[in-house]
């Protein structure tokens, strides 16, 4: 099934809920509310043989942190991505890890990087930041890596 | 319920030599029976996607190269796959030649790393000593190609940075035809040697449900019979116009593992020899190139499986946001199925079998009563590993390791 074909499903299943966009027959991005993210990602495993939760991406934009579910289909090219903007200051989203194992680790990492908190994640310890950064975001782009090596107690570059 | 006081946490890791990444796991076990596994990945975070977006699109593969110490190849041409994706442009032909055979080159060493390492942890030192020799000329021919054993510098977006000199080629075809007999030999003693079988099959078994639950990728997938191989599901470079086979087992053991990685050798030596004999002429790269607004996925079939980067532009000339999903980020959380339940003498090598960026070290923590209870760390593991496969061989009356003279 390439992208063009999935589209109509898409619009059949979810109605106004999602936004499609088929970007070529392989790449298809889906814009949903962070609210039906779970129900979305449940259709497409469910719909689509051998779908699974390739990863998922955070992104620090103006208007709130983008959270993006990238699902690869094995045996085909295609790559689906359900795109949420979630909300400043507080970002939060409905998990996925209560669904695949797949999503457990990635939103442990975007966690860790972006502050988005994941509703319900079972697990959702710290999984790859530096110990000694505590408040700190680094992949938000108000993150000051100076400040950060000065509270630290590293020494500056020079 | 068992008693809690018998319980004691093994760590593995973060540090070894010998090993590309540091990564502690946590190992908690009952008597001989792993009950919990936790790892740790925080050691080497190096921010390298906030390096990436203060780069631009064209230092960003001279970056990439350096995330892995293995999959030079792998991160570069993915970041390219996932900008063309931006852009839409296809490379020229001659470029898609190239980056098929440093890729293939970075898999032969990769999977012939892999079943040394494997051999090692099992106690088949005699396999660990044969495939690193025979790892040495396939790094050569790299070299001889591209001017370094595992930083090639080459790829770029919209094709490879410079060409790879045609005179070389028949030695290169040299190497592989002796790889070839070697790896074919080896291969061979691997699968009929009935202490090997009797060792690893039915050990650390990821189900077919599983892998698709923790979204598995590469041989890890493929021996649990999900025949997913982005050279085949996505064509990219020249796979689609090259005869090869997705190697594929459906037991989903450490043996089924082994098996697709050493058949795989077989495979990529074809690629090869295919892509040698067919090289065509031409441009290598589609010059400098403007990167619009946009968003693009790129994917690769690295040594170990999908490799996964997603590239966010803003019409600059660097991006706004580079996502990296390396495939040991899927496979590693896989032995949360593969490792519960199974003694102890059978997780470094169930670990093993998924070709982690993982490493181990001399370290031991013992959590219940401590002082009386047992010490243990990564060597007294190797050690039950390999002392399981030498009862095996006893048992059966045949030497511990392979005849390959």
């Amino acid at each position: 099934m390439d992208a063009a074909m999935l589209q109509p499903r898409l619009r059949d299943a979810f109605g106004t809920r999602v936004d499609v966009a088929v970007r070529s027959p392989k790449r298809l991005y889906v814009r949903v509310d962070a609210a039906d993210l779970p129900e979305v990602a449940r259709w497409l495993r469910d719909t689509l043989p051998g779908c699974r939760l390739a990863t998922s991406t955070g992104i620090d934009l103006r208007d709130g942190v983008g959270l993006f579910h990238h699902f690869a289909v094995n045996g085909s090219p295609l790559v689906i991505t359900l795109k949420a903007l979630l909300a400043k200051p507080e970002p939060h989203a409905p998990t996925l890890a209560t669904q695949t194992a797949a999503a457990d680790w990635i939103e442990r990492e975007i966690h860790d990087l972006l502050g988005v908190r994941f509703d319900g994640h079972p697990d959702a310890r710290r999984l790859l930041k530096a110990e000694a950064m505590t408040g700190e975001l680094p992949l938000r782009r108000d993150f000051d890596p100076g400040a950060f090596k000065e509270r630290s107690g590293e020494r500056p570059d020079f | 319920m068992s008693d809690p006081t018998s319980s004691h946490v093994i760590q593995i890791g973060p540090f070894h030599p010998l090993l590309e990444e540091p990564v502690g796991f946590s190992l908690t076990v009952e008597g001989e029976r792993v009950v919990a596994i936790e790892a740790r990945m925080d050691y080497i975070h190096k921010g390298l996607e906030r390096l990436a977006q203060e780069r631009t699109y064209d230092m960003v593969p001279i970056l990439l190269e350096r995330i892995c110490g293995i999959c030079s190849v792998t991160h570069s041409v993915c970041f390219c796959h996932a900008v063309e994706d931006l852009l839409g442009v296809e490379i020229p032909p001659r470029a898609a030649y190239i980056r098929t055979i440093i890729g293939e080159l970075e898999r032969l060493h990769s999977h012939l790393l892999w079943v040394g390492l494997a051999g090692h942890f099992i106690g088949y030192n005699t396999v660990f000593m044969w495939a690193w020799k025979y790892r040495e000329p396939v790094c050569d021919a790299f070299e001889m190609l591209t001017g370094h054993r595992q930083n090639s510098a080459l790829p770029m977006v919209g094709g490879v940075r410079r060409d790879i000199p045609d005179e070389y080629f028949p030695q290169v075809r040299r190497t592989l035809d002796e790889l070839a007999g070697q790896t074919a030999r080896l291969t061979a003693a691997v699968l009929d040697d009935p202490v090997l079988a009797a060792r690893l099959k039915g050990v650390g078994v990821l189900t077919a449900g599983a892998a698709l639950d923790f979204g598995v990728v590469g041989p890890t997938a493929r021996a649990s019979g999900l025949a997913t191989d982005v050279r085949r599901d996505e064509p990219y470079a020249a796979y689609a116009e090259l005869d090869w086979d997705v190697v594929t087992q459906s037991d989903g053991d450490v043996f089924a593992k082994a098996v697709v990685r050493l058949l795989e050798i077989a495979q990529s030596i074809r690629i090869l020899r295919q892509c040698l004999d067919r090289m065509p002429a031409g441009p290598i790269n589609l010059g400098t190139l403007h990167v619009p607004r946009g968003e693009g996925i790129g994917r690769y079939e690295a040594p170990r499986g999908e490799d996964v980067h997603y590239v966010r532009s803003n019409g600059t000339n660097m991006p706004e946001r580079l996502k990296v999903r390396a495939p040991s980020f899927v496979n590693i959380p896989s032995f949360k199925a593969s490792c519960l339940g199974a003694p102890m003498a059978d997780v470094m090598i169930t670990l093993a079998a998924c070709d982690p960026c993982y490493s181990c070290t001399e370290r031991s923590l013992v959590l219940a009563r401590p002082g009386d209870a047992p010490r243990l760390a990564s060597p007294g593991l190797i050690e039950a590993s390999r002392q399981k496969t030498f009862a095996i061989a006893r048992s059966m009356g045949r030497a511990p390791d392979l005849d390959l003279e």
